[in-house]
């Protein structure tokens, strides 16, 4: 990039200025993104009756025992949601990232028979509203024995291993298309077969469309409160956001400052993961990528 | 080489012309899928016999609640006490806030596998009970094992539908005028008293804006539980037998009654009032300190308390209080297929009207049902919001009328139709008449 | 990683062959069956998982199906369902006309926040990682009770935004709680967390080949001229894949109304998505038949708006794979 503007024809100080102007922008934009999380934190410090009464930012009163109040609360304390949604979404991430792009690979491609009416398929299935697809779906893996099984969380992971979400597959599509035939065709000549394209030419070039994969599949899984509502009954597999509703009976009980605290604690793994993983969106890779 | 190996063109959505033979696949599949899945549904939706009738084989019996951390350690400890006392009897105990509670409930059930015991209330248990899920109690409070003769009589009676007893009630509640005593005191304003008239109310409350410089009462005109008292009122009621009990001609009335109190200035504008109609207890206008008056229920003081510093105070319902009526403010119910229905029967019994779980369950679930118990329990009682709000309950017990039957099917869109409706002539988006038509067309046509 | 477990890979290992012709017809021969192979958990997914809901949904569509009713008392209603929503249910249509409002105000705008941020954060400097991670903060949130009321105190009528305009003496709006402004809030939200697009539109960026601006920049061409001839077309296929997935998002969009309005879809209906009709119709109403009917009318209509998008994209996303559409 630096040397795509050292060669534009602007003085020195133009970049300079660009640069400022730039910075400014973004901080500008982001004061605005930013507020309602503060007030959110600072929600997190303050005595309920001040949530429902003071609506400015910070309290009046510091009350950090929000965060040791909801951490301890519920009997097996809060760090176990924390790890059953880690385990979740993690396992989700890999299946996604795996059955996802085998079945992007095939449909951006190779050629076989009813491509274009599977892609159709495909997408249509991004179309329905979930809300009527739940109790279908209860029934369904009930009846395969899946709900109430040995481990709860089958019917949660199993769709995921099974390249379901339709979301990632286009995706993953929609990236291939941008990696130039002329690489396949060279392997093609090399003697590669369909594989080994895949193995050694796609896949290192995937790598954006995989870290998106894996970023919102781990955030979404991370979320994603209806289905586990649905199939979690028992207090020790409970998952961070099915948790997080257990601090607010609106019609009786309701803590809402320990629910703010596990609120803000609940925000940071998935802000460490989609940093950590968008590292890996930086490192360019066309340039190797063309060559080879 | 681009010729060697034509791709084809991509992502063909539109592409028509070859899909007649995966159409016929598709049909096939169709037909295929549509025959095998009754047999699924079949299989997963038929009921089980009592695994046993050796009344001391071990038994695992599902419970599922909606409430917060506090009523779940509640119940665990009474349900501990009874396996203490029957120890072949273990729970396998599910508990969430309200929440998608009822979501959940109804996919269990869809999917066949309801809990045994489930809590429930009057905006479901008609719904529940017509359809053959809840299992009636009738012979079992016959025969005692359900022992409802301690239970006020209107109490029961309001967990029965299409004359089965489908729910037993789990605790008692009345509706409550909660107001800001700390906001009255200060401006040497009178307290509401049970028995004021609605003009009354509204004069009160009228008086409370000018001098408060604080809205007098929030404007429940959305709020089925004051809509109903005040119908019980005028000799109407929510449901007769299959129908709705009242006329869009009391609606309009209803409408005019509150929309002359907004015009007095006796209730906030609007937007606030929407703000406040929502049964969230953090939301309420007299704890946000947006209104000096709240139309909750009695028994959710002490939560109420919680969010605010100001003192508060409970009354009854405006107009004759005998309106109001003993409450079921939850039911213990019975799936109808359960395995174990009788050990089922005999919990929810248990945590009625033993003695020792009462003291456990103390008054979390509304005013216990069974009165002996409620009387160990009020003795017993500490907070002093607590026990102002039994108090008041207790009170009004003398005066409380009859029963109405349980809310018919349809009663979630009731509830949610009066909101739209009222909000509709508050926002002068319709005028009461039109309003009170539209409700009344959109009522009969969902407990049709 | 992904291939290490894959049972193809195992029995089919990756080795050098010869580049035999195949077969004639397209889609024969090896090639055909390796896409079945690669298809393969797609599919199993497709027809265990997914397919056998949907037309179990469809079925339901034409029955009185409650959700509490066993299975064999379903009754069989024909069109009744959808004759209800297009004569009879005068909500139905406003929810439309809710939702199509919301989605032709709030997808474009959307994007245009998502496209504009992802450029900004494009370049490479110390700390933008941390950047991008700020900006996706919002939508890290997803639908969750904190969020609902945060959002709630923010566009209350003496909430902060009020204040902030009261700043420039801009006279405020009870927002979320005012029937003629709350569809509007409703957007602003779902444009807040742009940060799903913004990744994507970022991940894009990062896929054009940087020898094309070089290229670009002998040529003489400025930073815009390089953005309208170089970024844009290579970053079509990503465009389009934000455009339509946010499109049916956007019409979809449950969260945002079901978090702002407590579910209601007040006040007065102003925030009644065609989702949250729905879920209230199936799941609070318990007529999942008239649900699952609207899904289905759901499903044709974003169906037929996508397969436009399709058609028009020949016109505009460009393919390096050497494809034109």
């Amino acid at each position: 990039m630096t040397a795509v503007r050292a060669a534009g024809p602007r003085p020195r100080t133009g970049p300079a200025r660009r640069q400022v102007v730039r910075l400014v922008l973004l901080l500008a934009i982001l004061a605005v993104v930013l507020y309602p999380l503060l007030w959110m934190l600072g929600a997190s410090v303050k005595s309920q009756e001040e949530i429902v009464n003071n609506i400015g930012l910070l309290p009046e009163r510091f009350t950090p025992a929000n965060y040791s109040d909801g951490w301890a609360n519920f009997d097996v304390g809060f760090g176990r949601f924390f790890l059953n949604s880690a385990l979740i979404s993690l396992l989700a991430v890999l299946g996604n990232a795996v059955s996802c792009l085998l079945a992007a690979y095939a449909f951006a491609r190779l050629r076989f028979r009813l491509r274009r009416v599977w892609f159709a398929i495909m997408i249509g299935t991004l179309l329905l509203p979930g809300h009527v697809l739940i109790v279908p779906q209860y029934i369904l893996f009930r009846s395969l024995g899946l709900v109430g099984a040995q481990w709860p969380y089958l019917p949660l992971l199993i769709p995921h291993l099974l390249a379901t979400d339709a979301f990632f597959v286009f995706l993953i599509v929609q990236f291939m298309r941008g990696i130039p035939n002329e690489l396949d065709e060279a392997a093609k000549i090399d003697g590669a077969s369909e594989y080994g394209i895949f193995r050694h030419v796609i896949l290192p070039l995937s790598r954006p469309a995989l870290v998106t994969t894996a970023i919102f599949t781990f955030i979404w899984t991370w979320n994603d409160f209806f289905r586990q509502l649905v199939y979690l009954s028992q207090l020790p597999d409970y998952t961070v956001p099915v948790a997080l509703t257990l601090f607010i009976d609106s019609t009786s009980q309701s803590e809402v400052g320990p629910m703010f605290a596990m609120s803000v604690l609940s925000l940071l793994p998935v802000f460490l993961f989609f940093v950590a993983f968008q590292r890996m969106l930086v490192e360019g890779i066309n340039t190797s990528g063309l060559k080879g | 080489m681009y010729a060697a190996t034509p791709v084809p063109a991509g992502p063909p959505a539109a592409d028509h012309h070859r899909t007649a033979r995966p159409g016929r696949r598709l049909a096939n599949l169709l037909a295929a899928t549509l025959v095998a899945v009754p047999l699924l549904f079949g299989a997963a939706a038929c009921g089980g016999e009592d695994a046993s009738d050796d009344p001391n084989a071990p038994v695992k019996i599902s419970i599922f609640w909606w409430g917060g951390d506090a009523r779940a350690k509640l119940t665990e400890d009474a349900l501990a006490l009874y396996t203490k006392k029957h120890p072949n009897v273990t729970f396998e105990k599910t508990w969430q806030a309200n929440q998608g509670y009822f979501d959940k409930l109804a996919t269990l059930t869809a999917g066949g596998n309801p809990p045994d015991i489930f809590q429930i209330d009057d905006n479901f248990l008609a719904e529940y009970a017509a359809r053959n899920a809840t299992l009636d109690l009738t012979s079992y409070q016959q025969s005692g094992k359900v022992d409802t003769s301690r239970f006020p009589e209107s109490l029961w009676k309001y967990g029965v539908v299409d004359g089965k007893l489908a729910g037993l009630a789990a605790g008692e509640n009345t509706q409550g005028l909660v107001y800001n005593k700390t906001l009255l005191t200060k401006h040497g304003l009178p307290e509401p008293t049970t028995g004021m008239s609605w003009e009354q109310h509204i004069a009160w409350a009228a008086q409370v804006s000018a001098k408060a410089g604080m809205p007098g009462t929030q404007d429940p005109s959305a709020d089925y539980k004051a809509f109903w008292v005040w119908l019980r009122q005028q000799g109407k009621d929510l449901y007769r037998d299959k129908a709705l009990g009242f006329a869009a001609e009391d609606v309009t009335a209803w409408f005019e009654l509150w929309k002359g109190a907004r015009d007095r200035k006796a209730t906030p504008t609007p937007d606030v009032i929407h703000e406040g109609n929502v049964t969230d207890v953090t939301k309420q206008l007299v704890v946000t300190g947006k209104a000096a008056t709240s139309w909750v229920w009695a028994n959710q003081l002490p939560e109420l308390k919680k969010n605010t510093k100001d003192e508060l105070g409970v009354v009854a319902y405006p107009g004759d209080p005998s309106a109001q009526w003993a409450r079921a403010s939850m039911y213990y119910s019975v799936f109808k297929g359960s395995k174990h229905r009788d050990a089922a029967v005999d919990v929810i019994n248990f945590l009625v009207n033993d003695p020792e779980a009462a003291q456990v369950l103390g008054t979390d679930r509304g005013l216990p049902s069974n009165l002996d118990l409620r009387k160990q329990v009020a003795e017993s009682a500490t907070d002093p919001a607590m026990k102002l709000s039994m108090q008041v309950e207790e009170d009004l017990a003398s005066t409380f009328g009859a029963a109405p039957q349980v809310p018919l099917k349809g009663h979630s869109t009731l509830k949610s139709e009066l909101t739209k409706a009222a909000e509709a002539v508050q926002f002068g988006r319709a005028t009461p008449a039109e309003a009170a038509r539209q409700l009344v067309a959109a009522c009969t046509a969902a407990i049709a | 990683m992904a291939l290490t477990t894959t049972p193809e890979q195992t029995r089919r290992p990756p080795r050098p062959v010869r580049a035999t012709r195949r077969g004639s017809g397209p889609g024969a021969g090896r090639e055909g069956l390796a896409g079945y192979v690669f298809l393969s958990p797609w599919l199993v997914g497709l027809l265990g998982i997914t397919a056998i809901p949907m037309l179990l949904s469809l079925y339901l569509s034409f029955t009185n199906y409650d959700v509490l009713t066993p299975w064999p008392e379903v009754e069989w209603v024909g069109l009744a369902n959808y004759r209800r929503m297009f004569t009879a249910d005068p909500a139905y249509w406003h929810a439309v006309r809710v939702t199509v409002t919301f989605a032709l105000v709030a997808v474009p705008l959307k994007l245009a926040t998502a496209l504009g941020v992802a450029l900004l954060l494009n370049r490479t400097w110390r700390g933008v990682g941390l950047f991008r991670g700020l900006f996706y903060l919002p939508s890290l949130l997803g639908g969750s009770v904190a969020l609902a009321i945060v959002w709630r105190s923010m566009f209350n009528a003496d909430g902060a935004v009020n204040s902030f305009l009261a700043f420039f003496g801009i006279q405020g709006q009870p927002w979320v709680n005012d029937p003629d402004w709350a569809l509007e809030t409703l957007m602003v939200l779902a444009i807040w967390q742009f940060g799903a697009p913004m990744v994507i539109f970022l991940a894009g960026l990062k896929q054009v080949p940087t020898e094309l601006y070089e290229a670009a920049a002998v040529d003489g061409a400025g930073p815009f001229r390089q953005f309208l001839s170089v970024t844009l077309p290579m970053l079509s296929p990503v465009i389009f894949f934000n455009l339509v997935l946010e499109t049916i998002h956007g019409f979809q969009g449950f969260t945002a109304a079901f978090v702002l309005s407590n579910g209601t879809g007040g006040p007065v209906d102003s925030t009644l998505m065609y989702t949250l009709k729905l879920y209230i119709s199936g799941f609070t109403d318990l007529e999942m038949g008239y649900a699952s009917a609207m899904a289905w009318v759901f499903l044709v209509a974003i169906g037929l708006i996508t397969a436009v998008f399709f058609s028009t994209g020949r016109f505009w996303v460009h393919y390096s794979d050497g494809s034109d559409s």
